[in-house]
């Protein structure tokens, strides 16, 4: 996923490449996913979410739907 | 503490000669550093990547490309932290490289269209608020596919 300064330019560069626009996260959005996912990477007991904890922490910041249910089949 | 198996003890190798030289070790540096086999690394890479905890080098499986959120390769989002310069694999990931090493971080990164320099900066354990958003042109559903696209 790639930084933009604005929706202007996000806008601009899916028209660009042909891109269907898709979900923005906001940087404090981003950071708590950060957090959630890494603060504990570099400990013995670190692990990737599953799918149920992915949804649970999108959830817990406000973003929901199939976009962000790993196990969604409306995609494929 | 009872003796931790291999595929940790390779995960928390790579994490640690990471943090420490700011690049993603390969299999030799990992195999030297543990004294293992390098082809029981190697077979450690293979199960870390089948849970999703890294992703070898495409057609190199001697190198790891990302150790999210670390990146084996230059990317467009260095960051600096404890002093070392460092790559992630995306933006998230470079937030996600502050909150691995418990420190402050900064990413001078740019704008995914303009290429205008972009910076975020992580401060006393929070982000500097910036209007600046990113883009998930993936479903989650979809992100291990070409997680390199991602």
């Amino acid at each position: 996923m790639l930084l933009f300064r604005s929706e202007e330019t996000v806008n601009r560069w899916c028209a660009a490449h042909n891109v269907p626009r898709r979900p923005l996260v906001n940087l404090e959005q981003l950071w708590q996913l950060a957090v959630r996912w890494y603060a504990n990477r570099l400990s013995v007991e670190s692990r990737r979410p599953p799918p149920d904890e992915m949804v649970s922490t999108f959830k817990s910041l406000g973003l929901t739907g199939p976009f962000w249910d790993p196990k969604s089949d409306q995609w494929r | 503490m009872p003796k931790l198996d291999l595929n940790t003890q390779v995960k928390l190798v790579i994490y640690e000669i990471t943090a420490e030289t700011g690049s993603v070790p390969t299999s030799s540096e990992v195999s030297c550093k543990m004294n293992v086999d390098e082809s029981e690394v190697l077979a450690a890479f293979r199960r870390l990547h089948a849970k999703r905890l890294l992703l070898p080098e495409p057609g190199d499986p001697h190198r790891i490309r990302m150790a999210p959120p670390f990146s084996g390769v230059p990317t467009r989002f260095p960051v600096e932290a404890n002093g070392k310069h460092y790559y992630a694999n995306c933006v998230w990931d470079a937030y996600g490289i502050a909150a691995a090493l418990h420190c402050d971080a900064i990413s001078r990164a740019s704008d995914g269209h303009t290429g205008e320099p972009l910076t975020i900066e992580v401060k006393n354990g929070e982000p500097i608020w910036k209007s600046y958003v990113a883009h998930f042109a993936v479903p989650a559903a979809h992100w291990w596919d070409d997680l390199i696209f991602t």
